[in-house]
Formats: structure tokens, C-alpha cells, sequence
């Protein structure tokens, strides 16, 4: 008897503790969940709820139901923004894995000065994008910028070019810009994801008799491309929804050639104050990233 | 004998070539890449008149440096700096909170609900930050948050969170479970073998973490540019962009200011080279 209540005495003791500890996880989390439901999910559903109403956000709150979602497919501008944005996306996205690619490779080999020239082709990345816009605004100056001049001297343009003003050069020039700011993030990865791999695998495919070619589709690629499938989705989804450096170079401009859809989003917002509009474009730019995420994953990890 | 020979020259010729590409393929993307910084630096130390020369003269016959103290006197940077120093430092001291207290649960614990909040911060990583900027207009407001540097603090610890969790994830699964266990054999409490054994292990994702969370609070500019509406509280990038507008733009102050903006990043990246490369490349790399 004596014994019994002992045993469980000792039970009820660890089923208290065993319940104290299975708290024990929740603490450690809790501050990052916490922190994510206020200021991450809460804020996102207070979005799509917005988006369902024509607001000015204080006192002026009438339901409206889908007419946002509406008026913005039925709208031919908007349209022909995302297909901006995804010319843009596309264009930069691609030239980055091209660069990045052929950096992280060259940058690969033990060579006479490539810590060097690895810490210059960084540089790029490190510098605050309002300071990128600013600087290849000063160098694409019409009157005194860089470009013009070299270009004048070597007789290439025969009259200044105002490079961001020019509907024909306004979207090229924001595109290279924008290739120039963000090249270093796919070459380190590259650069990384290839110094994992080990050099038995070269060797091997050396002694196979393997070409240059063959060895770069064969080995090297299959052996990066985990880390190239999750750079092109971060890669993508950061342009498609970029915003400083376009904005500080044209503001969307010449007419809307360079409008992509974060700035439309902003200036619906905070120029013509048509909140529920804007947030309406910032829910489908979102179901946008989803489909091109889940379109990688399933093209990219369907082709092994 | 000769058959060997002539391969040998064969691959050497081909070295050689190989060497060639590789020094032109690097020379000419550093030209590309420093020539605006260059040009930067150039202008920066020019006086008014000579920034707008033709042509454009790359060593100023009289090289000052009253651009930069302007950016003190003439210019308010020296508040903008306080007010970015404020909020990077708030951010990554959040970033860095959050992000190990999650890790270590993460990786110590089998709890219910482990996948689907791991599951929760990869996708709010996937989230485009574009769709928080008008509700954030409003939920700092309904905080009490709005216009403060506490309200920017939040934002950006918000940006980094998911992140940063996941890069600390991959950092404590490095750390054999047996340490813990010992510690907490040998007496320790859980708090304990936390901080005082496991977490200095992980030094090198803290400092991963807190560059990336660095990085994002230094060099915002959109969220910083809607939320922030009282001059005394603009953060650098704004007090930049800002020299963008003034009806006449000072290309030697913009540029100063511009250089002085950059500063801290490149000190930060000579001196954490490596922890700044692991970091950017832990998520990519370990997912």
C-alpha cells in the first residue's frame, strides 16, 4: 500500500514536470512568433483587408468589396505595369546568373591576386542602393555625366543623351543598374556552393577524359544547383518587387517606362492616397511571387 | 617521348590562355565596378565648380574635403547618423534575440507545432515586403509606433526575423545535442547550457546574423521614406536621397555624403570578411 502511493506520488510529480517542460520549447520561440504575428501576419492581413475597401485610412472607410480587384484588371495600365515589372525582373535576374555564374567560377581558381579582385567584385552589394541610384545618376548626367562625355569623345553619340530621360534608353539604363547593384549576391553564392564541392570530382571527370564543357553541365552545374534554385527565387522575388533604386533614378518615368509595380503601388498610395487600390496591386504582386516561386520549384526540381 | 612532349606544351599553351581569360574576364568587371566608385570619391573632394568641368577631370586641381564637413555644418547628417546608428543597433540587438532564443528551441526541442513554425517563417520570408508598407502605415499608428525610431526598429527586426531564424537554425544543428545533455547532467539548468554553454558556440551566426540585420537597418529606404515624416528622425539614406531634390543638386556634397553612407559597410566587410560571406550564403547554402 505504502509503497503504491509512493510510485504514484513520484508519477504525479514527473507528469508535473514532464508538463513544465513541454512549455519549455514554446519559451524559446515564443519571442520570435510573437514578434512575426505583430508585425508580420497581422500587418499582411490588415493588407487584405484594406484592399476590400475605398479608405484614406482615418475616418473615410467604405466597403467596396471587389470593385479594387476590378477596377484594376479592367484597367489596361495595369497590365502593361506588370509586364514591365516582368521584362525588368527577367532582364536583370538573368544577367545576374550569367555574371554571377561566370564570376563565381573564375573567382573559384587559386590564382596570383583573386583575394583581391573577389573583396573589389563584392563591392557592388555592399553600397547602400540610394547610393548606387545616386552615383550612376551623377555618371548618366546629360550635361556633365561620365557616359556622354566618353561617348561624345570617342564619337559614338554625336549629341548629349539624357540617358534616363530618353523613352528609348530610360528602361535599359535602369536594368543595368540594377544588374550592376546585385550580380555579387549570385556570384558568392556560386562562389560558395563550389567550394563545397570537392576536388576528387574534377579529378574524376578529368581522368574520364571529360571536356571543359562536359565537366561545367556535367559536374559543376548538378553539383550548384541547390544553391542556384534558392538564389533564383530569392533573386526574382527581390527585383520583382524593387523599388529605391528605380524610383531614385526616373521615378517611373520617361511617360511610364520604366513604372514598375512597387512605384505604381507607392504612388497610388501616397501620391494619389487610393489605399485600398494599392493594396489590393501589393495582394496580387504577392499571389505573382507565389506562382513564380512554386513555378521554379516544380520546373527546377522536376527536371532531375 | 616526343608524342608527350608535344601535350605537354599542348596543355601549357592552353594554361596560358586560360590565364589570359581569366585575368581579362576579372580586369575588366573591376574597371566596371570601380570606376563609379571612383568617380564617387573623385567628386567628392572636388570644389563646386570643378565637379561640372568638360571634360570631366578625374583629379581636381584643388582637392578639399569641405564637402564632407558641410554634410556637419551646412547639412543635418550628423542627426541622421544618431537616428540610423539608433535603429541599426536596436535592430540587430532584436535580430539577434529573436533569432538564437528560436534556434535553439528549434534545433533542442521536439514540440508540437515545430514543422508548421518552420513551415510559417520560411513563407513569411517569401512575403515581398512591398505588401507591408501601407498596413504598417496604419498598425504603427494603432501601436502607438508611428513616426518613432522604436516604430522603425520593429520594422526592420521584422524584415530580418525569418532569416536570421533560419541561419541560426543551420548554426545550432552544427552543435552536437550531447553538450546540452551533459551540461545539464553536470547541473545546469536549460537557461543555463543555453547561454552559457551552447550559445558562444555559435558565435559566428551571431555575427552572421547581426551583419545581415546591419545591412538591412543601414540601407532602407522605402519603408524609412513612408514611415518616417519628421525631419529629426530621418535615417541616412532618406538625408541622401533628400540632396536628390533640392532644386540644384551639389554633386560634390551628394557624393560626400554618399562615400560617408558607404563607410561603415565596406569597414565592417574588411574586418568580418568571412562571417559576412557565411551569412549571406547560410540560408542558400544549408536549405
Amino acid at each position: 500500500m505504502n509503497n503504491r502511493s509512493g510510485t504514484n506520488k513520484t508519477a504525479a510529480f514527473d507528469s508535473r514536470k514532464i508538463s513544465l517542460k513541454s512549455l519549455t520549447p514554446y519559451i524559446f520561440i515564443g519571442p520570435a512568433l510573437i514578434a512575426l504575428i505583430m508585425l508580420v501576419i497581422y500587418p499582411l492581413c490588415y493588407g487584405v483587408f484594406i484592399s476590400f475597401f475605398k479608405t484614406n485610412l482615418s475616418n473615410k472607410w467604405d466597403f467596396v468589396a471587389l470593385k479594387n480587384y476590378i477596377s484594376i484588371f479592367s484597367d489596361k495600365t495595369f497590365i502593361s505595369q506588370i509586364w514591365v515589372t516582368l521584362k525588368f525582373t527577367f532582364l536583370v535576374v538573368a544577367a545576374h546568373f550569367v555574371i554571377g555564374v561566370l564570376l563565381g567560377m573564375v573567382l573559384n581558381q587559386k590564382k596570383a591576386g583573386i583575394t583581391f579582385f573577389r573583396a573589389v567584385l563584392v563591392l557592388p552589394w555592399l553600397f547602400p542602393e540610394v547610393v548606387v541610384a545616386l552615383i550612376f545618376k551623377w555618371i548618366m548626367n546629360p550635361l556633365y555625366g561620365l557616359v556622354n562625355n566618353y561617348l561624345l569623345d570617342a564619337g559614338l553619340i554625336n549629341d548629349h543623351i539624357s540617358w534616363l530621360g530618353d523613352t528609348r534608353f530610360a528602361f535599359i539604363a535602369v536594368v543595368l543598374v540594377c544588374i550592376w547593384k546585385g550580380y555579387p549576391l549570385v556570384m558568392v553564392n556560386v562562389l560558395a556552393g563550389l567550394q563545397s564541392v570537392s576536388e576528387d570530382i574534377y579529378e574524376a571527370a578529368k581522368m574520364d577524359g571529360a571536356n571543359k564543357v562536359q565537366t561545367f553541365f556535367r559536374i559543376v552545374l548538378p553539383s550548384i544547383k541547390p544553391v542556384l534554385t534558392t538564389t533564383l527565387v530569392l533573386d526574382t522575388v527581390w527585383w520583382f518587387k524593387h523599388y529605391t533604386i528605380v524610383y531614385l533614378l526616373t521615378k517611373g518615368g520617361p511617360g511610364s517606362d520604366t513604372s514598375i509595380i512597387s512605384i505604381e503601388i507607392y504612388k497610388q498610395a501616397f501620391e494619389y492616397f487610393n489605399f485600398g487600390k494599392a493594396a489590393a496591386m501589393s495582394v496580387i504582386v504577392f499571389f505573382i511571387c507565389l506562382v513564380i516561386s512554386k513555378l521554379y520549384r516544380r520546373f527546377l526540381d522536376n527536371e532531375e | 617521348m616526343k608524342n608527350k612532349k608535344e601535350v605537354n606544351i599542348k596543355l601549357k599553351r592552353g594554361k596560358i590562355t586560360g590565364n589570359i581569360l581569366t585575368y581579362f574576364v576579372l580586369g575588366i568587371s573591376s574597371i566596371l565596378v570601380l570606376v563609379p566608385m571612383l568617380w564617387m570619391i573623385s567628386t567628392s573632394v572636388k570644389i563646386e565648380s570643378e565637379t561640372i568641368t568638360i571634360p570631366p577631370k578625374w583629379i581636381p586641381d584643388n582637392p578639399t574635403f569641405d564637402s564632407y564637413s558641410r554634410l556637419w555644418t551646412e547639412y543635418p547628417f550628423l542627426t541622421y547618423f544618431k537616428n540610423s546608428i539608433i535603429i541599426v543597433i536596436g535592430a540587430v540587438v532584436l535580430s539577434v534575440f529573436f533569432s538564437c532564443l528560436s534556434g535553439y528551441g528549434i534545433t533542442r526541442f521536439k514540440f508540437k507545432g515545430k514543422n508548421s513554425f518552420l513551415t510559417f517563417v520560411l513563407v513569411t520570408q517569401m512575403f515581398p515586403s512591398i505588401m507591408l508598407l501601407i498596413p504598417f502605415y496604419k498598425v504603427l499608428d494603432l501601436y502607438g509606433l508611428k513616426d518613432s525610431l522604436l516604430g522603425m526598429i520593429l520594422v526592420y527586426t521584422s524584415f530580418t526575423i525569418p532569416f536570421c531564424t533560419w541561419m541560426m537554425v543551420g548554426f545550432f544543428r552544427t552543435i552536437p545535442l550531447e553538450l546540452d545533455e551533459a551540461a545539464i547532467i553536470d547541473g545546469c539548468s536549460r537557461w543555463k547550457a543555453f547561454y552559457k554553454i551552447v550559445l558562444p558556440m555559435t558565435l559566428p551566426g551571431i555575427s552572421s546574423v547581426a551583419i545581415y540585420s546591419f545591412i538591412t537597418a543601414w540601407n532602407e529606404y522605402m519603408f524609412a521614406q513612408v514611415l518616417i515624416t519628421s525631419p529629426e528622425l530621418k535615417t541616412v539614406p532618406l538625408g541622401i536621397a533628400d540632396l536628390n531634390g533640392f532644386y540644384k543638386i551639389l554633386w560634390n556634397d551628394m557624393m560626400a555624403a554618399s562615400v560617408i553612407a558607404s563607410l561603415p559597410l565596406v569597414i565592417l566587410f574588411i574586418f568580418l570578411q568571412k562571417s559576412f560571406i557565411s551569412g549571406l550564403t547560410a540560408g542558400a547554402v544549408k536549405q
